[in-house]
């Protein structure tokens, strides 16, 4: 039995096959859950889900798209929202 | 949609990197496409071609001639009167960024660690920089 902090589920498990021919059980922390849109709440791609440490080694063009909004709404919604904005000052 | 797209058109770009910067349209390539400029100086779209459903045109229209330079297009923004109305900052290539860059330049200056450290001097001021990009 591992100790009474591996036995929950909250740490993510992992079959490693050592040298030696055991396998043994690695616990890992779970990644974030992934991205997703403001709006529709698709996932979002160019946006990793990473640990924060992880998250760290990364250069900064590849965290988020560089869009307007880029990482926080869809490429099809920003359309929608600039679009809409146009129409209102012609109209109005 | 088509016929509104014509030259000297003022657009909002709606995909990619440039999207909600305006844009002049200078020239019609084909039925889908258009030569547009921002021109780069005034809104940093490039004079590049772009496919009209990735533009959303505008009331208002520059009277340019078609394949104009963007000096011609420049003045006719300002004919227009439209560089204010649209809030667009003249000779500053993406009105935020020309801004910090300055300050930079000038705190390097004034601290008495850049003259001490001659080799560093150059590096300081990108490992400075590199926080206030994140935190924008």
């Amino acid at each position: 039995m591992p100790r009474p902090s591996l036995r929950s589920r909250t740490l993510r498990r992992i079959k490693k096959k050592i040298p030696g021919g055991a396998s043994v059980i690695h616990y890992l922390k779970r990644e974030p859950s992934k991205a997703k849109c403001a709006v529709c709440k698709k996932e979002l791609h160019g946006v990793p889900s990473r640990r924060p440490s992880r998250m760290k080694g990364l250069a900064s063009t590849k965290k988020v798209p560089s869009r307007m909004f880029g990482g926080n709404l869809c490429p099809s919604c920003l359309k929608v929202k600039l679009k809409a904005r146009v129409r209102e000052k012609s109209v109005g | 949609m088509i016929w509104m797209i014509e030259v000297g058109r003022v657009c909002l770009k709606t995909a990619g990197r440039e999207a909600g910067r305006y844009c002049v349209v200078v020239k019609r390539v084909d039925e889908n496409f258009v030569m547009i400029t921002g021109p780069r100086e005034l809104t940093s779209v490039k004079r590049r071609r772009c496919n009209i459903d990735h533009l959303e045109p505008l009331m208002e229209a520059l009277s340019i001639k078609s394949d104009a330079t963007d000096s011609e297009v420049l003045k006719a923004y300002q004919q227009a009167n439209l560089v204010k109305k649209l809030g667009l900052a003249p000779g500053k290539p993406a009105g935020e960024k020309a801004e910090p860059k300055a300050e930079r330049k000038e705190k390097p200056e004034e601290s008495k660690k850049a003259e001490r450290k001659k080799p560093g001097k150059e590096r300081k001021p990108a490992k400075k920089a590199s926080p206030k990009k994140k935190a924008k």
